[in-house]
């Protein structure tokens, strides 16, 4: 008796949770108006809301379509969870949208859903990360390989100007083993650096993409090395601020001679960081949303139009002087 | 003393053999840990003294370094060594940190509360998500395993909805007492002060108290100490109250250390936490260990990760050796050394004879 009124009663906590948790939010006006208006469905799979990068993402999505009021935008959230996500596409495609956008979490998941959806007749935009099989309209992506050689080539740059030549002792903060994005920049950078052999890696450790556990790598770099560090390169920029703290509290005096490099330049994480002077730079992984609002807008409104299978958009890097530059 | 020191070798056999372990880890580190450069002038109460070539393991900076690091860990341990003794296992521990994080971040830098106010409130939050756990677990007796796996998936979307998925940086805003929380909760001397007084109160606890007594007996014989007409309910909840209001805790100091409110941390915490308590002795059937143990355990965790990151191990190698002292250290404390004595005594006997 009491285990099944605890029940109810939990079910029926949960059921109103469900109801004020609804999230999907069109951004046309509701009621009949709205909907006449609205002439366009465009879904945004999105492989986990819950990190930075993609919460940003998200936030331009929805302000980039809220331009267009004959569009009704819809967010999923795969929660970094594949089977979900494939579930997610294909309710999605139950509904038939007029354009179909997908972050996939995993490239061999995603392939054979994707390929359902174009099937369907459904225009689908893959972003950034690619599948085993073309199964897209258009890939708009970023080349992780090019940014890391730009990140090589500013070490180097930077090396040469504190100590007269191209050499300094590097310590690199890697993210996730087993990621590719770890393992190309990675690669990126190295190709530059292993070009010169006075550049030596004193130290690189696993920050498995979190501050937290950077700190802590760092920790055993600056005590394994004692102090005598140039460069800090992390592979996004979390680790890359955790580095700094690390070593300012250690040495305050040689925080600000360390170049600390960054990845990823979302405007309120690595691009504050450069702003105020912790970072030296960072390099910017794009979010892809202007490329994809303006080639899926096209899609929609022009039927003759042809988009490019690929576009791989340019990365840059944000330093003091690209920052002045701007607000000049 | 020699009275003491027999009776603590033969009834707290658990203790000197993860004692032993130890021991040979700490030498291990001294022995492969790098050296300095140069000279090390050691400053200690106001003695000091000058070595060269001396291990960068047992350098001050390098040992405080690793204390700190693990206090976070260690704190939540000393809950959880509660919860696996009455038999139960608490898997919410991590998304807990991050709700205390968010928590904190949030008040200090949305709302401009005071350092006071955002920590009491972060570890209340820590503290009620022990309460649901154990409250769910007394009430409608469901597996530990079931509810807290339950409320580690909720609790992290809860941490994540707070923020609306994004990190909340301490030194972004404008705010005065998100500065001064951060530079002062990420002292070592605070940080690793919480961890000793925390220890020595949660060993008292388990050691001198009824609650302590009560929870050993439930992990014991759960319906024995039922039958015997132990309040079980009311222990559960306190264990596991006691225990998310020590993640709330762990969570201030990852939000000050971070200078971030980040609701991805603590991801898989649990898991270093349970392997703290399981390295220290404590059965996870229930019944047996301490708090000492736990301390120890800590230890030994906080000792290889650094000797491995200071020689620079590949992460991978890392997890791999992490894995073997695991097995090494439970292993260690399931021999006893009464069956080797006595297995020695009779190979010898049978090679004399």
């Amino acid at each position: 008796m009491q285990r099944g009124l605890i029940t109810a009663a939990v079910l029926a906590v949960s059921l109103c949770l469900v109801g004020c948790g609804k999230t999907e939010s069109g951004n046309a006006p509701a009621g009949a108006s709205g909907e006449q208006a609205a002439k366009y469905l465009v879904i945004f799979s999105q492989c986990n809301n819950a990190e930075p990068y993609r919460a940003e993402q998200n936030k331009q999505f929805a302000a980039a379509f809220a331009r267009y009021p004959q569009v009704v935008f819809v967010i999923t959230d795969g929660q970094a969870d594949a089977a979900k996500q494939i579930s997610q596409i294909e309710n999605a495609i139950q509904r038939q949208p007029d354009l179909l956008i997908v972050a996939p979490l995993e490239r061999n998941s995603l392939t054979a859903v994707m390929g359902k959806a174009m099937e369907a007749g459904i225009p689908t935009i893959c972003l950034e990360r690619d599948i085993a099989q073309p199964n897209y309209t258009t890939f708009i992506s970023c080349d992780n390989v090019e940014i890391g050689r730009m990140a090589g080539r500013f070490i180097v740059e930077q090396l040469t100007k504190k100590n007269g030549s191209p050499k300094g002792r590097v310590v690199e903060l890697t993210g996730m083993k087993g990621v590719k994005a770890a393992g190309d920049r990675h690669d990126g950078a190295y190709e530059i650096l292993d070009k010169y052999p006075e550049i030596e890696t004193v130290f690189s450790g696993t920050g498995n993409w979190f501050q937290n556990e950077a700190m802590t790598r760092m920790e055993e770099a600056y005590n394994a090395t004692e102090g005598r560090i140039d460069v800090v390169y992390g592979h996004n920029d979390p680790m890359a601020y955790g580095a700094y703290l690390v070593v300012k509290e250690k040495n305050p005096e040689l925080a600000k001679q360390v170049i600390f490099v960054g990845v990823d330049g979302l405007p309120d994480e690595g691009q504050e960081y450069v702003r105020k002077g912790y970072l030296s730079a960072t390099f910017i992984y794009p979010l892809c949303v202007d490329k994809a609002v303006e080639v899926g807008m096209k899609i929609l409104e022009d039927k003759d139009f042809k988009p490019k299978t690929t576009y791989i958009l340019p990365s840059a890097a944000v330093t003091p002087e690209t920052l002045a530059a701007k607000t000049d | 003393m020699k009275q003491w020191l027999t009776n603590f070798l033969t009834h707290r056999r658990d203790l000197v053999q993860s004692l032993i372990v130890l021991a040979i880890l700490f030498t291990f580190a001294v022995i492969f840990s790098p050296r300095t450069r140069g000279e090390y002038t050691y400053n200690l109460f106001g003695l000091s003294c000058t070595v060269e070539h001396w291990p960068i393991f047992l350098k001050i900076e390098n040992l405080t370094d690793l204390l700190r690091a693990n206090s976070p860990v260690a704190i939540i341990a000393l809950g959880m060594t509660f919860v696996i003794l009455t038999g139960g296992i608490d898997l919410s521990v991590g998304s807990t940190i991050a709700l205390s994080a968010v928590v904190c971040a949030t008040l200090l830098v949305e709302q401009q509360t005071s350092m006071a106010t955002a920590m009491i409130a972060s570890m209340v939050a820590g503290g009620l998500v022990g309460l649901v756990n154990g409250g769910l677990i007394a009430l409608l007796r469901i597996q530990p395993f079931i509810i807290t796996l339950a409320t580690m998936i909720g609790i992290r979307g809860l941490a994540r909805l707070v923020v609306n998925n994004e990190q909340i940086g301490l030194v972004g805003g404008q705010s005065d007492s998100a500065i001064h929380f951060a530079h002062i909760m990420s002292q070592k001397s605070v940080v690793i002060g919480a961890f000793l007084l925390l220890a020595i109160a949660f060993g008292l606890l388990l050691w001198g108290t009824v609650l302590g007594r009560y929870v050993r007996a439930m992990g014991d014989n759960a319906r024995a100490a039922q039958y015997a007409g132990l309040p079980t309910r009311r222990v559960l909840a306190a264990v596991y109250t006691l225990t998310g209001l020590l993640a709330g805790v762990a969570g201030v100091f990852t939000c000050a250390r971070t200078n971030n409110g980040n609701p991805n941390e603590g991801i898989a915490a649990e898991l270093s936490v349970i392997a703290v308590v399981v390295i220290g002795g404590t059965s996870l059937a229930g019944g047996r260990g301490s708090v000492t143990g736990t301390v120890i355990g800590a230890l030994v965790i906080a000792i290889l990760t650094n000797i491995l990151g200071l020689n620079n191990v590949d992460a991978n190698v890392q997890s791999m050796i992490m894995a073997l002292v695991i097995i090494l250290a439970v292993v260690a404390q399931t021999i006893s050394l009464g069956a080797v004595t006595r297995w020695w005594r009779q190979w010898r006997g049978s090679t004399t004879n």
